[in-house]
């Protein structure tokens, strides 16, 4: 199967190892990533859905037509584009006049859409596509004797009408299995599903405020699991849950909160083999007792 | 909320014009599980549905909490009334930026000058030592990028604010 890779910004320009760990695994499991050439911000929702409609869909629209044009659903990493090109597509496939002035405005620039290209998440692709047993047919390198907990992406889960996939957004489990397929330990947690609360204005408006919501759910990690790692499959989940550690062991002025976080596919990619030089190699919280482990 | 304010009776057609608003019964159900309505001030959606309805202009185009939304969408699974809270919040930061300049976000000038909130693809260095492709991004296809620009230029924000954008 093929699928168009939408990198999004952050993998790319700040986290690489991640779309290398997303190049390197998704052929393995037989997805063959094809890439998304000229594509554009998503938009992300503090830029052009903040706006106006015909900003925000027309570039929904843009980002569409590139996969439309190689026939293939979109993958993407990223929660926040993910839900952003979920939802500008959702609009114009619902309202005919909001898709006809999209193609009005895409007419001058030879772009087209029509909505035949979806947008997947690649751990729904991950989850249902490929499925949990043939990822853990496949391992190479098991995290057997390793406790994990998972971050569910919020944007995959809410509104589940929109964005969803699992049986319930309510208790999802595609995580859970996917993490379990490597060999590792999941454990459950009181605040396994509060928001990571790292996208939007929220850090950069009332950052105390965050900090402190980020703490409630790390001490409950602490207090009632034995994660050795946390695994997300969101680049915002990814970079907040890290640089949030820091911050609060500045705080508490001792190295308390030290978990590290992986992104799915680089905790794969390991599994599979592959270099951590090349799949997990860049982080603010240090990886080693993982890495020394698998 | 200041009640003493003049409020415009249709307000909420400029806004957010939908029926199902007016379903909202104040239940807080959309403040369950949103991380900012822990800030400081908190983000409350239903005392923002409430301006709406209302139609508190002065005090609506003056809030900065529709901005600490971190697009969760929760509020959107969990309203029992289906107002869609987070399309709402979007609706209001979108009349916000028609009718304040101040509030239009710097983040869409830089996606109309290289296509993205950030430099994509210039970390060439490091892509090349993790086995990376290079990347053939937009803001190298100055054919493309223009294309993009003249598209943007007729959207109401962009001819709008057009100083901000270099022309």
């Amino acid at each position: 199967m093929e699928l168009c890779l939408f990198l999004g910004c952050n993998t790319p320009a700040i986290r690489p190892d991640v779309e290398r760990a997303i190049r390197a695994t998704m052929p393995v499991l037989g997805i063959d990533l094809v890439d998304s050439d000229n594509y554009v911000c998503c938009p992300a929702f503090g830029a052009f859905p903040s706006t106006d409609i015909d900003s925000w869909l027309a570039t929904s629209g843009w980002n569409l037509s590139i996969a439309e044009e190689k026939g293939c659903d979109f993958v993407v990493q990223c929660g926040s584009c993910y839900s952003s090109l979920r939802m500008g597509r959702e609009h114009m496939m619902h309202h005919a006049d909001k898709m006809a002035r999209v193609n009005e405005l895409l007419e001058p620039t030879g772009r087209t859409v029509t909505g035949k290209s979806k947008v997947r998440h690649v751990s729904e692709v991950l989850y249902k596509e490929i499925g949990p047993e043939t990822i853990a047919g496949q391992v190479k390198k098991s995290l057997k004797g390793l406790h994990g907990i998972v971050q569910y992406p919020c944007h995959t889960l809410f509104p589940s009408e929109v964005v969803g996939f699992e049986e319930s957004a309510r208790a999802p489990k595609g995580m859970r299995q996917l993490v379990e397929a490597l060999g590792a330990t999941v454990d459950s947690y009181s605040r396994e599903l509060q928001c990571c609360g790292g996208a939007g204005g929220f850090m950069k408006s009332t950052p105390e405020q965050a900090i402190e919501f980020a703490k409630t759910k790390f001490d409950a990690i602490l207090d009632e699991t034995k994660a050795d790692f946390i695994a997300v499959s969101c680049i915002t989940c990814l970079m907040h849950m890290e640089n949030v550690q820091n911050t609060l062991n500045k705080r508490v002025g001792e190295e308390r909160y030290k978990i590290p976080v992986f992104d799915y596919n680089q905790l794969l990619a390991l599994c599979l083999g592959f270099d951590p030089k090349q799949v997990a190699s860049i982080c603010n919280v240090s990886r080693d007792s993982v890495l020394s482990r698998i | 909320m200041d009640l003493q304010q003049g409020s415009i009776k249709d307000l909420w057609k400029a806004i957010y014009n939908t029926g199902d608003l007016h379903h909202c019964f104040n239940c807080s159900t959309c403040l369950s599980g949103c991380p900012a309505s822990h800030g400081d001030p908190p983000l409350l959606v239903r005392n923002l549905a409430r301006k709406v309805i209302l139609g508190l202009e002065e005090e609506l185009l003056n809030d900065d909490t529709p901005w600490a939304c971190v697009s969760c969408s929760k509020c959107e699974e969990m309203c029992p009334m289906d107002v869609k809270p987070f399309e709402m919040i979007l609706a209001i930061r979108q009349w916000q930026s028609a009718n304040d300049e101040t509030r239009v976000p710097p983040s869409i000038v830089e996606i109309y000058k290289r296509g993205y909130t950030q430099a994509v693809g210039v970390n060439t260095d490091l892509r090349d030592k993790l086995g990376l492709p290079e990347l053939k991004t937009i803001t190298n296809n100055p054919e493309q990028l223009q294309f993009f620009r003249e598209m943007l230029m007729k959207t109401p924000v962009v001819s709008a604010n057009d100083y901000m954008f270099g022309g």
